[in-house]
């Protein structure tokens, strides 16, 4: 455990040290994003939260991040000292107001950049949510799934606490699962092995819930004829420090992976299926950590679109025949760069896949977003508002929806529980390894390129 | 034209001109002192790309869903901000080439255009007033900057024939709230102008370095092998 690094709530003065906080920490880009709004309202309608409560102005990206704003504009901007009541700058007074702020940033977003894309001024309440929140964490004002996330990754170095038996083990078990399945011993799941072309990460969900997508990992660069490692420690590629706004926490996991990578002399780190740890690990960590990026860090998506385009891998779409559909997942469309990517492997290796509306970056959120899930407290309104989300998959009559994010995995998975549809979610690596055509073991060979 | 029109056409004019210009430069000192994260990751897209796009979508209405789904709303936009351009360049072309407004399609289309704002104006103070969200989140400020286009506009209409033989009132009204204006928009909403090239850029830098922006292109991906960009 890094000592001292996660604050618990103290009472205190929090007030100023919040505003302490505020003034030291605020960057330029923030710091416009304050000032440029023009109340137009435009953003209102691009959120989940307003458009499942047309009703509640609450819920108007805008009215949240006023909330913010108003503080910013009573303690730093001008015109809101001069004269607050002109410019609805607004004071803080003690815990509670910073209680009612946690609700709000924790509890009525999940900071997926939807509004940031659709404000004309450009103002980023996504970022600003982001940031809120990392003050708050700064002084132990959290939802308390929050803290105990945040809690496990500083103290294990990874965000379920998997211990590095569990993981050890999980890995020998899958490997030996895949040796069956393709009847050959020459498949590995190494760790630690220096000097390999890629360095594999995951998301700690796949030890502890769903290790098969290791194993569709391990099968597929088993089949390119990759040579992988996943490290002993710094595997974690999930980042908590994303959702709680601690850039500290977000650093320290980052900086795992990054010096994994390189004490194992690794040319390329390699994401699994997961939207804000891809978000974390390719673009926000290395600012975090100040670490300059000296190797390429890639969605394992990518990988699986070079070994298709390369021939290195071969598939027969039929394997998949049922309608598939594809989630945007937000950390990777909106505050990252793949989109077309996924859609070209889908296409590939399914024979129906279809869009849904709106897609890419314009998708919906799957409600999870954000830390949301781990935050119980938020529950009932996340499933009320992903009737928007629900309605979307609906509409595609897919009978899988596909997603690159373990978190919306769990997200969508609510959500199609909640509304009682027809459909399951799978992820881009399971397709593949479902259509892999696996040289020596008697399969027509099908490559769709 | 009396001397109280000249000085209020000129002298104040200027001297409010000038205040403006001093309280911007504060301003953006003030912008300036926040500090600026630097930039560690390869680059998946083209940052002069993404700020180009960035900074151009407020001509773009098809970019954004918000602006998409509401080509009435972007329509009144852009007659309120053409008001604008025309209301400030009259206030140039009244004092310094009157004779311009003597052309009379001239006259009429800056009439037509500030008319056009004006009606958009109480359109918009309408939706203000009416909206729930726009109600819940709006200041003392956000009513007095748009009441105040809105008189600006129509005095604009009534001072753009430049008669100031038959009545000097318009023109004083006019460049009497032009100077009010000139000192009040630093400290208002008005001056969002001075940030929307900030927060575009650097959404756009920020975009456009992963990839993200301009939209509709494919997006990029790190080519592997060597590093291509690295500005740490
Ligand atoms: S970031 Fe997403 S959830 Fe948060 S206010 Fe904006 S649109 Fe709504
Ligand atoms: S769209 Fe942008 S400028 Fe308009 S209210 Fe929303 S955040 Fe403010
Ligand atoms: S869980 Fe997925 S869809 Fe939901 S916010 Fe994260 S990335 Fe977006």
């Amino acid at each position: 455990m890094k000592e001292g690094r996660l604050r618990t709530y103290e009472p205190g003065d929090n007030v100023q040290r919040f505003l302490d906080l505020l003034g030291r920490r605020i960057t330029r880009s923030l710091a416009v994003s304050m000032t440029a709004c023009v109340h137009c309202g435009l953003c209102a309608e691009s959120c989940h939260y307003f458009l499942a409560r047309p009703d509640d102005p609450t819920m108007a990206p805008v009215w949240k991040a006023d909330q913010i704003r108003k503080i910013f504009k009573k303690y730093i901007d001008w015109t809101g000292r001069v004269a607050p009541w002109w410019v609805k700058a607004g004071s803080l007074r003690d815990d509670e107001d910073l209680n009612r702020l946690k609700n709000i940033v924790f509890g009525s977003c999940s900071a997926c950049r939807r509004c940031t894309y659709n404000c004309p001024m450009g103002v980023d309440t996504g970022l600003l949510v982001r940031f809120t929140r990392g003050l708050l964490t700064e002084l132990g004002i959290v939802p308390e799934g929050v803290f105990n996330v945040s809690r496990d990754q500083w103290e294990t170095g990874n965000q379920m606490a998997v211990t590095e038996q569990d993981y050890l083990e999980t890995l020998e078990w899958m490997r030996d699962e895949v040796r069956t399945e393709l009847g050959t011993a020459s498949v590995d799941i190494p760790v630690d092995k220096p000097d390999c072309e890629v360095l594999y990460t995951i998301n700690p969900r796949e030890i502890k819930f769903d290790p098969r997508s290791i194993a569709h990992a391990a099968k597929v660069f088993h089949a390119a004829g990759e040579s992988w490692t996943l490290p002993k420690w710094g595997w974690d590629q999930t980042n908590f420090g994303l959702f709680s706004g601690d850039d500290k926490l977000g650093a320290y996991v980052a900086r795992n992976v990054y010096e994994a990578a390189e004490r194992l002399r690794a040319k390329r780190i390699v994401i699994s299926e997961c939207g804000h740890g891809y978000r974390s690990t390719r673009w926000e960590g290395y600012n975090w950590a100040d670490y300059d990026q000296k190797l390429p860090t890639e969605s394992v998506v990518v990988t699986l679109k070079r070994y298709l385009g390369e021939g290195r891998i071969a598939v027969d779409p039929s394997r998949n025949p049922d309608a598939v559909t594809f989630h945007d997942s937000c950390n990777i469309a909106r505050s990252g760069d793949l989109v077309e990517e996924p859609r070209w492997v889908l296409r590939r290796v399914c024979t129906d896949f279809r869009e849904m509306f709106p897609n890419r970056r314009e998708n919906f959120c799957c409600t999870g977003g954000g830390g949301l899930l781990s935050m119980a407290e938020y529950r009932p309104l996340r499933l009320e508002v992903a009737k928007i989300k629900a309605e979307q998959l609906r509409a595609t009559g897919a009978k899988l929806v596909c997603t690159m994010c373990h978190n919306c995995v769990d997200g969508l998975n609510d959500v199609i529980k909640h509304y009682k549809l027809p459909m399951r979610v799978v992820q881009v690596l399971e397709l593949v390894s479902n259509a892999l055509v696996v040289p020596g073991r008697n399969e027509t060979k099908k490559t769709a390129r | 034209m009396s001397d109280l029109l000249k000085f209020v056409e000129n002298e104040v004019q200027l001297a409010a001109l000038a205040f403006l210009a001093v309280v911007y430069a504060v301003r953006l000192i003030w912008i300036f002192r926040f500090r600026s994260r630097k930039e560690r990751t390869f680059a998946a897209g083209s940052e002069a790309g993404g700020v180009g796009y960035s900074l151009m979508n407020v001509a773009m209405p098809w970019a954004m869903e918000s602006t998409r789904k509401r080509p009435g709303f972007y329509a009144q936009f852009v007659v309120f901000h053409l008001g604008v351009v025309a209301a400030i360049t009259a206030t140039f072309i009244i004092p310094y080439a009157p004779e311009i407004f003597r052309i009379r399609a001239v006259a009429i289309a800056f009439q037509a255009l500030l008319a056009a704002a004006f009606l958009v104006g109480l359109l918009r103070l309408v939706r203000r007033l009416a909206n729930p969200v726009l109600r819940l989140i709006s200041s003392a400020d956000d009513y007095l900057s748009l009441t105040l286009m809105i008189m600006f506009f129509g005095a604009g209409v009534l001072a753009v024939p430049n008669d100031y033989r038959r009545a000097e009132w318009p023109l004083l009204l006019f460049f009497g709230l032009t100077a009010f204006f000139l000192i009040y928009v630093p400290f208002s909403k008005i001056c969002h102008y001075l940030y929307y090239p900030f927060t575009r850029f650097y959404l756009g830098r920020s975009m456009g370095h992963r990839g993200a922006f301009p939209r509709g292109r494919k997006a990029g991906t790190q080519a592997p092998g060597p590093v291509q960009e690295n500005r740490g």
